[in-house]
């Protein structure tokens, strides 16, 4: 445990968000990333995101506080977080891509930071505007979201050793792939289900007849 | 022993004592209306609401006389109007005639069913609307001869507006008069059949003048790009882009009017009509004027709601019939929905066909044309202290609506409207704090913006010394922090 959470690989964290170019090639030829604390990282980001959708302020926020629910967005982040890194990872794989499954979980997991920076940061300075006054909140939220889309742009792109424009290319056909998982996925699912359905009726055919 | 027996009989008491609150308290909570009485809250969820109108009441034609003879039942009737004394105008449609009942709607003060047009008996076919100027004649349509009758209350004709005439009309077009009202200066605001064109306006002389507050189509762009790829045969089959036609019609003492229509969307059923005939209406925090929000489903039950009459109710207030679920829908001037009450039914209070509404001073009333059947509500403590304090917000006497609005949250404490009222009077009163914990409650983000601005401000004015000081503080430990650390550094050298 000791070795993944160690106060090198937060410094090396913060170093990879102020240097992103440098810091990602080192995590795949260094071994300086660790895949639990990008876990860890995406767990915050998504404590950060659903603290937004409930705390922000009234005058922001638009939600009914009803239909937020934590451990739901928690559980829809990480399957995300996942389907991402298994679908980039199988797309790259054909490519030539360079990087491993865990290089491309921490590039993801590292680039979620700046997000939840943000999302923090805003949420406080929503208590303190007015309406309109919504654009500063906006922009802070704008220039931190696309803060971490360019570290995950920069991070895959270092971890496979692509060009920005190979890397846009996969990220396109990464997107294909994850509809292509969810439609298999439910696929099975449904299929699945007739055999269980199967099982059951015998089941209870069987049970009717003795 | 007798212990035991002693505790069974506690038991068997305490269990009785139980039992009996369990039915007392389920008798309490039973409603005795045929109704439930709701309103819509920001977030579009039902909210439901003391009752604000209760039935207190119904008129047969059957329970009438007029001249010692009974006037008999009423035939689908179609409308009702009342004039500046409160008496009631009836359009007994069926029976072609008009009865004219006085306030308490106990004595019938006139059976119109012929008249005289300069000198010769005349009679009316299908009368379908009746309203009441302000000179105190009466307005008929009368649908079947084709014209709108105006008769004095001593039942002479003083005018007949029939058979207009403009380019704008097709050729061999038929009038036939559904719902008429009447402005101050005696224009004439006809809803007629098949008359897509909007409101005709006919001017005092009986001459056609214009259409009035035409309903545009709206055709999205999926549709048009349909019509684009549809062959001309398959064009010709599919059902025409048609503008709704207005189903009722009322005037308010400056002349706006108020026209009820069927909005297939269930988003606009009701337009205000400038002189110029440009919609007014506003629509309030839900965007919807149209009545129920919750409409989808697959049952006859499901679908937007069919305004079939509005009335103007004064100081803003109008209310709108809707026959598709037999509720009354009241808005505000600012197009907030104040209750909803009423339903279809057998049950006294409930409608099998409402068809107009009418507001008698305190009292709606509402005419049911299956039944032949007028039915009065009596406004609750509840509805009436909406109405006071949305008529003193509508003058513009917030202050003094605050009084009415606590009240009304005693009755019903999420109300927002009432939030909102408060939190704005505190607002005037320069009372921020309160006035944001209402307006938070009332959902009311810009009001809250502009209490929450003004708040900031005054603390910020108020602890400006505070915070300078802060700052200067944190300036000086900064520099005198920097430069012992570069003495130490220096001595460190040093040795």
């Amino acid at each position: 445990m000791r070795k993944y959470f160690s106060k090198e690989k937060w410094q090396y964290m913060l170093y990879t968000i102020s240097h992103p170019m440098d810091g990602y090639y080192w995590i795949r030829h260094a071994e300086r990333g660790s895949v639990p604390l990008a876990i860890l990282l995406v767990v915050i980001f998504s404590c950060c995101f659903t603290a937004n959708r409930l705390l922000a302020s009234f005058v922001v926020n638009d939600l009914d506080p009803r239909t937020v629910d934590s451990l739901y967005e928690l559980l829809g982040v990480l399957a995300f977080y996942l389907l991402l890194c298994v679908s980039n990872w199988s797309i790259t794989c054909l490519m030539n891509g360079e990087g491993r499954m865990k290089d491309i979980a921490v590039a993801v997991g590292y680039g979620t930071v700046p997000i939840s920076f943000v999302l923090v940061l805003a949420t406080i300075v929503s208590q303190f505007i007015a309406d309109d006054e919504q654009a500063f909140y906006t922009l802070l939220l704008v220039v931190g979201i696309a803060y971490g889309v360019i570290m995950i742009l920069v991070g895959i792109m270092q971890v496979h050793n692509y060009t920005l424009g190979k890397t846009l290319l996969t990220l396109f056909l990464t997107v294909l792939a994850m509809l292509i998982i969810i439609f298999l996925l439910l696929l099975l699912s449904n299929l699945l289900g007739m055999v269980v359905n199967f099982f059951r009726s015998v089941y209870t055919e069987l049970i009717f007849r003795t | 022993m007798k212990r035991f027996v002693r505790l069974r009989k506690i038991i068997s008491l305490c269990l009785a004592a139980f039992v009996l609150a369990l039915a007392a308290g389920e008798s309490a909570y039973a409603s005795e209306l045929p109704y439930d009485t709701y309103n819509y809250d920001y977030r579009e969820y039902i909210h439901f609401t003391p009752a604000a109108y209760v039935p207190s009441g119904t008129v047969k034609g059957t329970d009438l006389t007029w001249n010692g003879e009974p006037i008999g039942r009423f035939v689908t009737p179609q409308d009702l109007c009342k004039d500046a004394d409160g008496s009631i105008y009836i359009a007994d449609t069926g029976n072609n005639r008009i009865v004219i009942l006085d306030r308490s709607m106990t004595k019938v003060l006139n059976v119109i069913t012929t008249f005289d047009n300069n000198g010769t008996e005349d009679s009316f076919k299908q009368p379908y609307g009746v309203a009441v100027s302000e000179k105190n004649l009466i307005y008929v349509a009368d649908s079947q001869n084709n014209r709108v009758v105006v008769l004095s209350q001593d039942g002479k004709v003083v005018q007949i507006v029939e058979n207009p005439q403009s380019e704008s009309l097709e050729e061999g077009y038929v009038f036939v008069p559904l719902k008429v009202v009447v402005d101050y200066a005696d224009r004439i605001y006809v809803i007629a059949q098949n008359m897509f064109e909007g409101i005709m306006v006919f001017e005092s002389n009986g001459t056609f003048s214009s259409f009035f507050g035409t309903i545009e189509v709206e055709i999205s762009l999926w549709e048009k790009f349909w019509k684009r790829l549809a062959s001309k045969e398959e064009r010709a089959k599919q059902a025409l882009f048609i503008p709704t036609e207005f189903t009722g019609i009322d005037i308010d003492p400056d002349g706006f009017v108020y026209a009820s229509n069927i909005d297939p969307k269930g988003i606009q059923g009701v337009r205000r009509l400038n002189p110029r005939g440009e919609d007014v209406i506003k629509k309030g925090e839900n965007k919807n004027v149209g009545g129920d929000l919750w409409i989808n489903g697959t049952t006859e039950y499901a679908g937007p709601s069919q305004f079939t009459d509005v009335v103007y109710r004064g100081n803003g207030i109008y209310s709108c019939l809707d026959r598709k679920r037999g509720r009354i829908f009241t808005y505000d001037h600012e197009g907030n929905l104040l209750y909803v009450f009423g339903g279809l039914g057998t049950q006294t209070g409930t409608f099998s066909m409402p068809v107009a509404v009418e507001d008698i001073g305190g009292m709606l009333v509402v005419l049911d044309a299956t039944r032949g059947e007028i039915i009065f509500f009596s406004e609750t403590e509840y509805g009436r202290l909406i109405n006071e304090a949305v008529s003193l917000r509508y003058d513009g006497d917030e202050a003094e609506a605050v009084a009415l609005w606590q009240r009304v949250l005693e009755l019903d404490e999420n109300n927002e409207l009432a939030n909102t009222g408060i939190g704005k009077a505190y607002l005037t009163a320069g009372d921020y704090v309160q006035a944001m914990k209402y307006l938070k409650l009332g959902m009311s983000r810009d009001h809250y913006s502009v209490a929450y601005r003004r708040y900031r401000n005054a603390m910020l004015t108020q602890n400006a010394s505070y915070f300078l000081t802060g700052i200067l503080l944190l300036i000086v430990v900064v520099t005198v922090v920097k430069k012992v650390r570069k003495k130490k550094k220096g001595g460190a050298l040093d040795a």
